[in-house]
């Protein structure tokens, strides 16, 4: 699991035992049944949206500025030109050298793919959708050589499971 | 006219529940398969994923809500006039129709195109397809499509009827009462009597929002159905891409906010106090009626092609989607406080429209996951996405479908329920089975698993297997439901409680009891099989009997002997290969693309553009042999 997929594990974890927290709450006031001021509570249903407001204000900002979009390839990138079909990919070149950035530039011959990269421990790492009749860039730079395996994550027919290969990062 | 409302429901709610029972088979059969057990055959097993995903989700989910939309309004005063009801009928129609040609085309026709279809697939089959199952397959969806716009109009020409108080008010007027406006500007949108209902409120929104999102879809799908006759009509796929998504988030929501109009109007019947809600909630659908038809690009956060504006899109998306979540954030409230303290009593019914709040939550929390744009380049096409749209889809809208099943079967056929013990048993089970389907599918999301694949790459496949005993229990929880269904509509005696638990439990013993022996025989039939070779073989290997097959599948080096024998003689000429000398430039150069077993079986089998398909003129066997050499040499002397 990559670090991001840590990070969403636990968050969504935290948020899950904090939501059956709240259930178990309200499932059992059922049981000691007693007076509630409704229209108090209908009243405060304001300042309840001011919170959630406030919450996805905060995450907006702490979370748009890691948005995958408008990365230029430095001038000493590698250039990896990628052609997705089906049922397979096309690599220019089939060793990348590490700590150098990758600019890879996608083409599909005729349906939709995604090209996703995973490392040697099968950890998954970044993709990005290729659309017929469009280039797509995407710059990745790579750390620890090894074999890295490419799988396709958009539906593309019934060979689409089958569409992989790899390449080698090297020192 | 209640009779006729009761008897419209009720084709609504049996056409639907039937097709749940079709289409949560087919997904139990997919789902068993990638954990290797039935294994289906490629093109079965995504024609199967297609008819899966249609079925469940608008035959049965979608139909379900959308018949207990005229039920609900019925109750509540709003009568279908004459223009109503022949949509609503002629919806019925449309519907069932549309759903039978998807069965036919995928299940009979082979058209594996996925339930988005996504443009240009269906004119991409790699020879798995025809024309027609792909004409057939548009056609019906195309009728599905058709019966969204005629259920809107229907649901639209119903909430500004008589049953609104404001009969006097223009049509835009009156849209606006039934929106809700009256709760925000009393004056202007004043009604006869009491403000409009809440459960109306979110009908009106999706009613108006369906037919502002289905209609650009149903334009595609005609261009699609003449460019399957007329391949040099075509359109730009990221435009179909988005018009795709156009409908496809909006028909989410024509799941969702119908089954809000059944929390809004059974949770207070049940806690026999009014919705605790303040003004603001209006605030929450006006910006649902708009947001909903704005947040499409979410689907395509990974798509951003050099050149286009749709990063510019995807990147506004993210707040846009963020504020849909308000609806949800402010329904929860009201429903909650509503509950809360109340005089709740905990039968079938209220027990799903309990714990659908539950799901509706914690899987609105894995929406915001979903939804904002740095999660999703992690989560985006894996595993995760389908685990959250089962959590929704099934515990969250289709609780709301069984607690109104449960709830108004007696009226609607004016027998009582036969056991409310039983729908308790099969609501708790739903629940916790369905709970850890879908938490291990997310799991295995966060670990990179990709969706639609009918084989997952091994690291995933301990999961996989897993999950299937809970899987085949949630499949056959399911019993108790279709059992206490049909019992209730014979006009069975209704059990007392002691009597009906008693049976419920010895229909979960033998289904338990199944299961452990379907799990034991399975495994020791496992164990003592003939081992099936190394990794990436497929089950095409166990079908072949002739003896030259068994030495290419035992002796590896017998296979690619006999296998580079055979390429030489038919692969060479169009095919560069450098282990066997060939330099043939037709077709591609395979020491380029370096194709895996399965791959060049695929090919070998179905051919593809000028490539014909070898099956008739090789031997099973033989057509085995080149694939396993191809696959082993391609590439490693280049």
């Amino acid at each position: 699991m990559g670090g991001t997929a840590i990070l969403i594990a636990v968050a969504f974890g935290i948020a899950t035992l904090i939501a059956v927290w709240v259930s178990i709450a309200v499932a059992s006031s059922t049981l000691s049944r007693g007076p509630m001021d409704e229209q108090k509570a209908a009243h405060r249903e304001r300042n309840w949206l001011l919170i959630v407001i406030a919450f996805l204000v905060v995450l907006l900002f702490a979370t748009i500025f890691f948005i995958p979009y408008g990365k230029t390839a430095p001038k000493n990138s590698q250039v990896v030109n990628v052609t997705g079909y089906q049922f397979g990919w096309l690599l220019s070149a089939s060793t990348v050298k590490a700590n150098v950035p990758v600019e890879f530039v996608l083409r599909s011959r005729d349906v939709n793919h995604d090209f996703a990269v995973y490392d040697s421990k099968g950890v998954y790492l970044f993709q990005i959708g290729v659309v017929p009749n469009y280039t797509q860039k995407l710059v990745h730079t790579f750390t620890k050589p090894g074999r890295y395996d490419i799988l396709c994550l958009e539906y593309c027919g019934v060979g689409h499971h089958l569409m992989e290969t790899h390449f080698e990062v090297v020192p | 006219m209640r009779e006729t409302a009761r008897r419209l429901t009720l084709q609504y709610v049996v056409a639907s529940t039937l097709i749940l029972l079709a289409s949560g088979l087919l997904g139990v059969l997919i789902r068993d398969s990638q954990a290797n057990l039935g294994r289906l055959g490629d093109n079965t097993w995504y024609a199967l994923m297609t008819a899966h995903g249609l079925g469940a989700f608008l035959g049965w989910a979608g139909f379900a809500v959308m018949g207990f939309a005229f039920w609900v309004l019925q109750e509540l005063g709003f009568e279908l006039r004459r223009f109503g009801l022949a949509m609503a009928r002629l919806t019925w129609w449309l519907m069932v129709v549309g759903v039978a040609g998807v069965l036919v085309s995928t299940l009979a026709m082979h058209f594996a195109g996925s339930w988005v279809f996504l443009y240009p697939i269906p004119f991409h089959s790699a020879g798995e397809w025809g024309k027609w199952a792909t004409a057939i397959f548009l056609s019906s969806v195309l009728l599905v499509g058709l019966s969204i716009v005629t259920w809107c109009l229907s649901i639209l020409d119903t909430v500004i009827g008589p049953g609104l108080h404001a009969v006097k008010g223009s049509l835009l007027n009156r849209l606006g009462v039934a929106m809700g406006f009256g709760y925000l500007w009393p004056k202007r949108f004043a009604t006869g009597a009491k403000p409009v209902p809440y459960a109306v409120i979110p009908l009106t929104v999706i009613a108006i929002d369906m037919i502002i999102a289905t209609l650009p879809l149903a334009v595609l799908l005609v261009e699609m159905i003449v460019q399957t006759f007329a391949p040099s009509v075509h359109v730009s796929p990221l435009l179909a891409k988005n018009v795709l998504w156009w409908f496809g988030h909006p028909v989410v929501y024509l799941l969702l906010f119908p089954a809000v109009a059944i929390y809004y109007h059974l949770v207070p019947k049940l806690a026999n106090r009014k919705l605790v809600a303040g003004n603001v909630i209006a605030i929450a659908w006006v910006i649902a009626v708009i947001a909903n038809v704005f947040v499409f690009a979410h689907h395509v956060y990974l798509d951003y092609p050099t050149g286009t504006v749709q990063a510019s899109i995807n990147t506004a998306m993210q707040p846009i989607t963020f504020a849909l979540t308000i609806p949800s954030a402010l329904s929860l409230y009201s429903l909650a406080f509503t509950i809360y303290r109340s005089d709740w009593k905990w039968t079938g019914a209220s027990t799903a429209l309990f714990l659908g709040l539950v799901s509706w939550l914690i899987a609105g929390l894995s929406g915001v996951v979903n939804a904002t744009i740095a999660f999703d380049t992690v989560i985006h096409n894996t595993l995760w996405i389908v685990g959250h749209f089962h959590h929704m889809a099934l515990l969250n809208i289709g609780f709301a479908i069984f607690a109104a099943i449960y709830y108004f079967l007696p009226d609607l056929t004016g027998k009582p329920l036969y056991s409310d013990a039983m729908a308790k048993w099969h609501i708790w089970l739903t629940f916790v089975f369905g709970m850890i389907n879908s938490a291990l599918w997310m799991w295995q999301g966060l670990e990179g698993a990709p969706r639609r694949f009918s084989i997952l790459p091994d690291r995933y496949m301990t999961l996989a297997q897993a999950a299937i005993p809970f899987v085949i229990a949630l499949g056959l929880t399911q019993l108790l439901f279709v059992y206490n269904i049909v019992q209730t509509m014979r006009g069975a005696k209704k059990k007392p409680r002691a009597v009906a638990t008693a049976e419920a439990m010895f229909l979960l013993a033998a289904i338990a009891a199944a299961i452990g022996l379907f799990v034991v025989g399975f495994f020791l039939g496992r164990d003592t099989a003939p081992s099936k070779g190394g990794g990436g073989e497929t089950p095409a290997v166990t079908t072949t009997t002739a003896a030259t097959a068994t030495t290419a599948t035992t002796t590896g080096a017998a296979a690619a002997a006999a296998g580079k024998e055979v390429f030489t003689q038919n692969c060479g000429a169009c095919h560069t290969l450098k282990d066997a000398g060939t330099s043939g430039k037709v077709g591609p150069n395979l020491d380029a693309t370096m194709p895996t077993k399965a791959k060049a079986l695929l090919r070998l089998n179905a051919g593809k553009g000028a490539m014909p398909s070898f099956k008739g003129t090789l031997t099973p066997a033989q057509i085995q042999a080149v694939a396993t050499y191809v696959s082993q040499v391609a590439g490693s002397s280049g």
